[in-house]
Formats: C-alpha cells, sequence, structure tokens
C-alpha cells in the first residue's frame, strides 16, 4: 500500500512539473504574438526537465511524506502520554494513588513539545508541498532546515527527558533512595513507555527529513 | 553593402591594463568562493568551541564524586556518577561526541582548502545532525535526574538528594549546562553547513 501511495505520489508529482513547464512555455509564446508553435514548445520545454530536477522532485515528495510520517508520531505520543490515568489503591491505609501526565514535569515537557513539533509539522507542510513544484527554492529550503533542526533538538529533549524518567519509574535508584513506581501503577508505565517510541521515531524520521532537505539544497 | 568597418569600434587599450596594474574586479566565482571559505573557517572555529564544551561536560560529570564526612543509618553517604545510570550514559556520549568532533576536524580543513566541494560538506552536514541528537538526548536525560535531585517528586516520593550533595549536585549541573553549551554549537553548525551548501 506504501509502495503505490508512492507511486502515485511521485506520478502526480511528475505530471504537475511537465504541464508547469508546459503552461510556463504557453504564456511565453502567447505574449510573442502569433507564434503557434504551442506542440513544438512543449517539447523543447519537457527537455528542460533535467535528471537533476526530476532528482529535486523526488527527494521534496518524500520530505512531504515523511513530514506527515512524523506529525502522526509525535501527535499520537502526545496523546498517548496525555490521556495516561491510573488509580491505585494502597490497601494498609485505604487510600487511593493517582498516577497522571500532570504528576511529573517532564512527562509535561514531553507532551508540551510532542504538541509544538505536531503543530509545526502540520504548518510546514504546505511550503514543503510547495517545494515539490517549485524546485528552484533554495532560500525557503534553508528556512524550513533551520526551523527543522530546532524542532528535532525539541523532540529529542523531551523523549529523551521522559526516558529517563521512565527508566527510573521502571528500574528505581537504590543509591538515591528513590522507588520503583511501576511496580504499582502497571498499566500507567506501560502507556507512557509505549508513548516513547513514537516519539523517538518521530525524531528519527526528522534526522531524515533535515538530511533530504540538505540533498535538495546541495543539488543544482 | 558592407557594414562590417562601421559595426568594428576600436577602443584603444587603457595604459594600466597594458601595464598589467588594473584592478580586476572579481568574478562572482571568486567573491562565492571567498564567501564559502570564510564559513569554512567559522565552522572549523565553532568545532573547536564545541570540542572544548562537550570534553568539559563529560569530565565535570566523570570527576564528580562526594563523600560525606558523616554517616547515617538511613542514607548513602557517597555519590557519584556512576551510581546513575543516566550520568553513565551522559558521559559515554558526550565522550563519544568530543572524539566524533576531533575526527571531523579534518574534513572541516578539507572545506575551507576546496570550498566548492559538496560531498565533504553533506557528509558533515548528515554527521552533525546525528551528533547533535545525541547531544541533546544525553543532556536532556541528565537534566531531568538533575531536576528530580534537586527538587525531589511528592507524587512518587523521590526525595531531592542535594540537600545532603551539595558539591555533586553543583558539579553534575555544571556539567549538563556545558552539553547544552555544545548542542547550540552543534546547531549552529548544522546551520552553517545548510547554508554553506547552497549553490546560490
Amino acid at each position: 500500500m506504501c509502495i503505490s501511495f508512492t507511486l502515485l505520489y511521485l506520478a502526480t508529482s511528475f505530471s504537475q512539473n511537465y504541464s508547469k513547464f508546459w503552461r510556463f512555455s504557453k504564456k511565453e509564446t502567447q505574449i510573442t504574438k502569433g507564434m503557434k508553435t504551442g506542440p513544438l514548445e512543449s517539447g523543447e520545454s519537457s527537455s528542460d526537465a533535467t535528471p537533476a530536477k526530476l532528482m529535486i522532485s523526488v527527494v521534496a515528495v518524500l520530505d512531504f511524506m515523511l513530514r506527515i510520517l512524523a506529525a502522526a508520531g509525535t501527535l499520537g505520543s502526545a496523546m498517548a502520554m496525555g490521556t495516561t490515568e491510573e488509580t491505585v489503591p494502597l490497601f494498609p491505609q485505604s487510600i487511593l494513588l493517582n498516577a497522571e501526565y500532570s504528576d511529573l514535569p517532564m512527562f509535561t515537557f514531553f507532551v508540551i513539545a510532542n504538541s509544538v513539533a505536531c503543530a509545526y509539522l502540520v504548518l510546514s507542510l504546505p511550503l514543503s508541498f510547495y517545494h515539490i513544484i517549485s524546485s528552484a527554492a533554495k532560500s525557503s529550503r534553508i528556512i524550513l532546515v533551520v526551523f527543522d533542526t530546532v524542532m528535532l533538538a525539541l523532540v529529542t529533549a523531551g523523549a529523551s527527558t521522559a526516558a529517563a524518567i521512565v527508566y527510573l519509574a521502571h528500574k528505581g535508584n537504590a543509591n538515591a533512595n528513590w522507588f520503583a513506581i511501576c511496580q504499582q501503577f502497571n498499566s500507567f508505565c506501560e502507556r507512557t513507555s509505549g508513548s516513547l517510541i513514537g516519539s523517538f521515531a518521530a525524531a528519527f524520521v526528522l534526522i531524515l527529513i533535515i538530511i533530504t532537505s540538505a540533498i535538495a539544497i546541495s543539488h543544482r | 553593402m558592407k557594414s562590417d568597418d562601421h559595426a568594428a569600434i576600436d577602443v584603444p587599450e587603457s595604459s594600466a591594463v597594458a601595464k598589467g596594474k588594473a584592478p580586476l574586479i572579481a568574478t562572482p566565482r571568486e567573491q562565492k568562493s571567498r564567501f564559502k571559505k570564510g564559513l569554512g573557517i567559522f565552522d572549523f572555529l565553532l568545532r573547536l568551541g564545541a570540542i572544548i564544551a562537550a570534553l568539559a561536560a563529560a569530565a565535570t560529570m566523570g570527576t564528580s564524586d562526594e563523600t560525606l564526612p558523616f554517616f547515617t543509618q538511613f542514607f548513602q553517604f557517597e555519590a557519584s556518577y556512576d551510581d546513575l545510570p543516566t550520568f553513565m550514559f551522559f558521559v559515554i556520549a558526550m565522550a563519544l561526541i568530543a572524539g566524533y568532533l576531533v575526527l571531523s576536524l579534518p574534513f572541516s580543513i578539507v572545506t575551507i582548502v576546496r570550498p566548492h566541494a559538496v560531498a565533504p560538506r553533506l557528509l558533515l552536514f548528515i554527521l552533525d545532525t546525528v551528533a547533535l541528537t545525541l547531544t541533546t538526548a544525553a543532556g536532556a536525560a541528565a537534566a531531568a535526574i538533575v531536576y528530580l535531585a534537586h527538587n525531589g517528586n511528592p507524587n512518587t516520593n523521590w526525595l531531592a538528594i542535594c540537600q545532603q550533595f551539595g558539591d555533586f549536585c553543583q558539579k553534575v549541573s555544571g556539567a549538563v549546562v556545558a552539553s547544552f553549551v555544545t548542542v547550540v554549537v552543534l546547531m549552529s553548525l548544522v546551520l552553517l553547513s545548510g547554508v554553506a551548501l547552497k549553490k546560490h
């Protein structure tokens, strides 16, 4: 299914590129007035789509799809962490202990960081789509790389902060007298650990996005 | 009609050009290569700064042992970085980053000497992005533990250990700050490489 989606996207982007060149050349003929060489012009302009421009289009399509993937990953992580709540009775004193993401400031930072990254990725989708159409836009690609790097650092920071606390919750620490809370809160621990996977995957996908942007910038 | 004689205009060369002393305006390609050389030199200097910061972070965390002069029945009286696995990961990761940055110095010199070569810059860009991720991960994980050591957490019954181990806490916090300085420098290195990759 993914392969067919990829091929569909490649086909639409190539057809857009060719049709854009043909439409541009048609405008030229209208300006010069009276040169009815439409088919000839299209034949000439389709040879302008050099292999380098095709590669940049392919890379831009890949960038667009990876952005959607990363947005889904961060959104899933934020939602999984944000909706976790567990209440456990403490038998000897018959009181209820509640565990939520807002009890630990590191988990709060994780949810906020992933939400911000998801919002940025969704907002950058139109610019990424514009890069598919126009393969000569270098300055806006650099701006996108700048923001992608900042988001990569943010997502990685959030994910590794939460990972440190999840590790502590699983294992505890005898030297610091920190008790492993996962022994009481089973489902809370499981869900928070699972939401980390989505965030780390999104960070990896962001690295791939930055690399594809660099390849697109460095090509002629 | 012979228009060749009328079309050809004779412009006598200036005496300065004949003597070979006329100032030549730098061609666009020379301007570009000077700009890229400047970027390469700045990249090299930033790399040196990042090496110093990463080594400082690893060394400060690695030498942060503290032994209290008294003892009680309930609390540990010795604190070191290898008591917490997160700090061990921090030391190993920062040492790795410092080693990578030292090994990337020759590639940085190559980008100064050959300003228009794309392959070394692209390689450095990709590796710097990976290094940025690793440094951020190590710094953020250690920062989480340091925050916990300073403030504790009443919901999970985790006590703040900085009350007893003041020196240990200070050194460890300093190491985390140094690692975030490394993160900032690595980020600017990535951005510099991104600008330098552009072929105007």
